[in-house]
């Protein structure tokens, strides 16, 4: 085998037509191997398209994507990758440890310790039927069905979203230990965005099936900015702030006007200006589905040759 | 070359974490591991309540048949195995078994419509009403294998079950041919109970249950569209199909003559009445009114029946079953290529 890709994914002109339109389209970006990244956008944005992609349960209709390497239109791909859908399928019928041993009768990777540990870490008995578990046990069960498979590249579909809070700090606590202790990328899908903001380092925010945003949430958080003034122009925003920077999102309320700028240069001190958090960052770019589009250098699929986003 | 290469620390990881389980003290969830392995485990365990069930009936139908044998054998040596001109040992034979006969030949008529509707609608509808096709087809195994041992399993043991069952039936239903529901091997049951109908028939509907499942997504309107689906063919079949099987074959006999002279156990299919240089006419020709200048004009000589001898039954038995086996082949390859290129 050659040795290893540094990119846990690479999307290159990806694009999904279903009968009803484009889910997906002209995605091009890449992943650095070992980020816990976020996949961020609002309902039908192309989020659960762009997992199943991943996963081979639907082929893409333009583009390749290729993970670490290996493109997605070779069942080998299938042992690098753990998927969890959203609704966490298992067999109801299968006990606990059947259904461990439905991960080790598929994966020729399988680590059964390690699933039995983060199985017996929730005190769940491996003689219990999955359908008699409660939501937190069955995603509990579906974790170490992932983690068993020894995967580089995990993928879940918004992972917390049926769980209760206590479920859901445990399961994110479960889910950073065994990414960090054995180096896993990953990949989730979810609308939580002040989780989001404490367990991932990269941002990936889809919507109407197009890339928005992409790259380290430390390089692009910090590339904005919340700028407070008075309001002035046609639509209150003034138009030295147009001219000079891209206006993200912008707000009037009565003669103030609030606006997310990416800064193109230094601003002018009339305004006040305040450093927005990435949950602020992320639902900007979500309600403004016409905003110009970020991608750092380190996620294009060129390697940067193109100049930087304007 | 790269199965060989993963296969190494597979193994070696496995035993080592036996081991570790074995010393332990703590709770183990490895089940030792016994055959069948991989896919195969996955899709006897899924099914493994019905795929039980289907082999239990098949030893008990067999187990009833042997001992049915006993009795039908009993009778055949003490009163003889074919039907004398009286019909006494018809009557006698009829009262005797003729219940028994009905029920077998019911049974094994049904076989193919709830192994159909049972386990064929629910095979591939079932995993994706639950969703957990997006569990089994996101772990290391290919699309194709898993498709493979999904369909290949079941049908295996339908085809073992059915086969078995059939032939046990075939081996008491034969040396009393000539006195089962007085020698109708055609329209009474026999012919889709014996030989290799039943297990064409299984394997066809199964195929059709499982294509229309897959199709419909859910298992419960799955089951009932192959129901409906498996009436449907089952009217088909025998209004239009199992007569054109075989050719017929006449015999000619004079008006007003005796006969006919039939050989055993053939199926009386149709008669008619002809004139001499053998141009027919329908039985009810001339039958009203001044019959016989009736038939004078005409030219009606000669009274033809048309049967099917005993003889042409397997060969009409192979046809069938390989019309409806390569109908079976055509729908698996569908939902093969199906499942290969299409989200499911």
């Amino acid at each position: 085998m050659s040795e290893p890709s540094p990119w846990a994914i690479e999307a290159e002109g990806l694009g999904k037509k279903y009968r009803r339109g484009w889910a997906l389209r002209d995605c091009s970006f890449r992943l650095p191997a070992g980020h816990i990244c976020a996949l961020v956008g609002p309902n039908g944005a192309g989020k659960s398209t762009f997992l199943s992609t991943a996963t081979r349960l639907v082929q893409p209709t333009t583009g390749t994507l290729k993970l670490f390497g290996v493109p997605v239109s070779d069942p080998a791909v299938l042992q690098r990758v753990a998927f969890l859908a959203q609704d966490k399928p298992l067999y109801p019928r299968f006990t606990v440890a059947e259904t461990l041993r439905l991960g080790r009768e598929l994966n020729p990777r399988w680590d059964q310790a390690l699933a039995e540990r983060i199985v017996r870490s929730g005190n769940v008995p491996f003689t219990a039927r999955i359908g008699t578990l409660s939501g937190g046990q069955r995603t509990r069960i579906a974790f170490a069905l992932a983690f068993g498979k020894r995967p580089e590249l995990l993928l879940l579909d918004e992972p917390m979203s049926d769980l209760d809070p206590l479920a859901r700090h445990e399961l994110s606590g479960l889910l950073m230990a065994e990414a960090a202790e054995h180096g896993t990328t990953v990949l989730m899908s979810s609308h939580m965005l002040s989780e989001m903001e404490v367990m991932c380092d990269y941002l990936l925010v889809l919507a109407e099936g197009r890339l928005r945003m992409a790259g380290q949430t430390e390089e692009l958080v910090p590339a904005h900015l919340l700028v407070t003034g008075v309001a002035s122009g046609d639509d209150g925003v003034p138009e030295e702030l147009r001219r000079q920077h891209t206006v993200v999102e912008s707000k009037v309320t009565g003669r103030q006007f609030t606006a997310l700028v990416r800064p193109g240069g230094p601003l002018s001190d009339s305004w006040e200006t305040l450093s927005p958090s990435m949950e602020e960052v992320l639902l900007a770019y979500l309600r403004s589905p016409d905003a110009p589009t970020l991608i750092a250098d380190e996620a294009r699929i060129d390697g940067g040759q193109q100049e930087a986003a304007a | 070359m790269s199965a060989n290469s993963t296969a190494g620390p597979a193994d070696t990881r496995r035993t080592t974490s036996a081991t570790a389980a074995a010393s332990g003290p703590v709770e183990t969830a490895a089940p030792r591991r016994g055959l069948p392995r991989g896919l195969a485990w996955l899709v006897w365990r899924r099914h493994r309540t019905l795929l039980r069930t289907g082999l239990l009936v098949t030893v008990v139908g067999c187990a009833l048949f042997a001992y049915q044998r006993i009795g039908v054998m009993d009778f055949l040596h003490t009163k003889g195995s074919s039907p004398g001109a009286d019909g006494r040992l018809l009557t006698d034979f009829q009262s005797n078994f003729g219940p028994m006969f009905n029920s077998d030949t019911q049974y094994l008529q049904f076989l193919p419509f709830v192994v159909g509707v049972f386990l064929g609608a629910p095979l591939i509808a079932g995993e994706q009403e639950r969703g957990t096709i997006r569990l089994v087809t996101t772990q290391s195994v290919s699309r194709g294998r898993w498709i493979a041992a999904t369909l290949g399993l079941p049908l295996a043991v339908a085809v073992l079950c059915t086969t078995l069952l059939s032939a046990a039936f075939t081996w008491l239903w034969s040396p009393a041919h000539e006195l089962v529901m007085s020698g109708d091997w055609l329209q009474s049951g026999a012919f889709e109970s014996t030989g290799p109908i039943p297990v064409a028939k299984t394997v066809f509907l199964t195929a059709c249950g499982i294509a229309l499942g897959m199709l419909i997504k859910r298992v419960v309107p799955a089951m009932a569209a192959t129901a409906v689906f498996a009436a449907a063919t089952s009217v088909i079949w025998s209004e239009k199909v199992r007569d054109h099987l075989g050719t017929l074959r006449s015999v000619t006999y004079p008006y007003d003559g005796g006969g006919p002279d039939l050989p055993p156990s053939s199926v009386r299919i149709d008669d008619w009445v002809s004139t001499a240089d053998g141009k027919l006419y329908g039985f009810g020709t001339c039958v009203n009114g001044d019959t016989t200048a009736c038939r004078a004009k005409l030219g009606i000589v000669n009274r033809v029946t048309q049967y099917f001898d005993y003889a042409q039954m397997p060969g009409m038995q192979w046809l069938g079953a390989g019309i409806l086996l390569a109908l079976a082949a055509v729908v698996l390859a569908l939902v093969v290529w199906r499942a290969h290129r299409r989200p499911l």
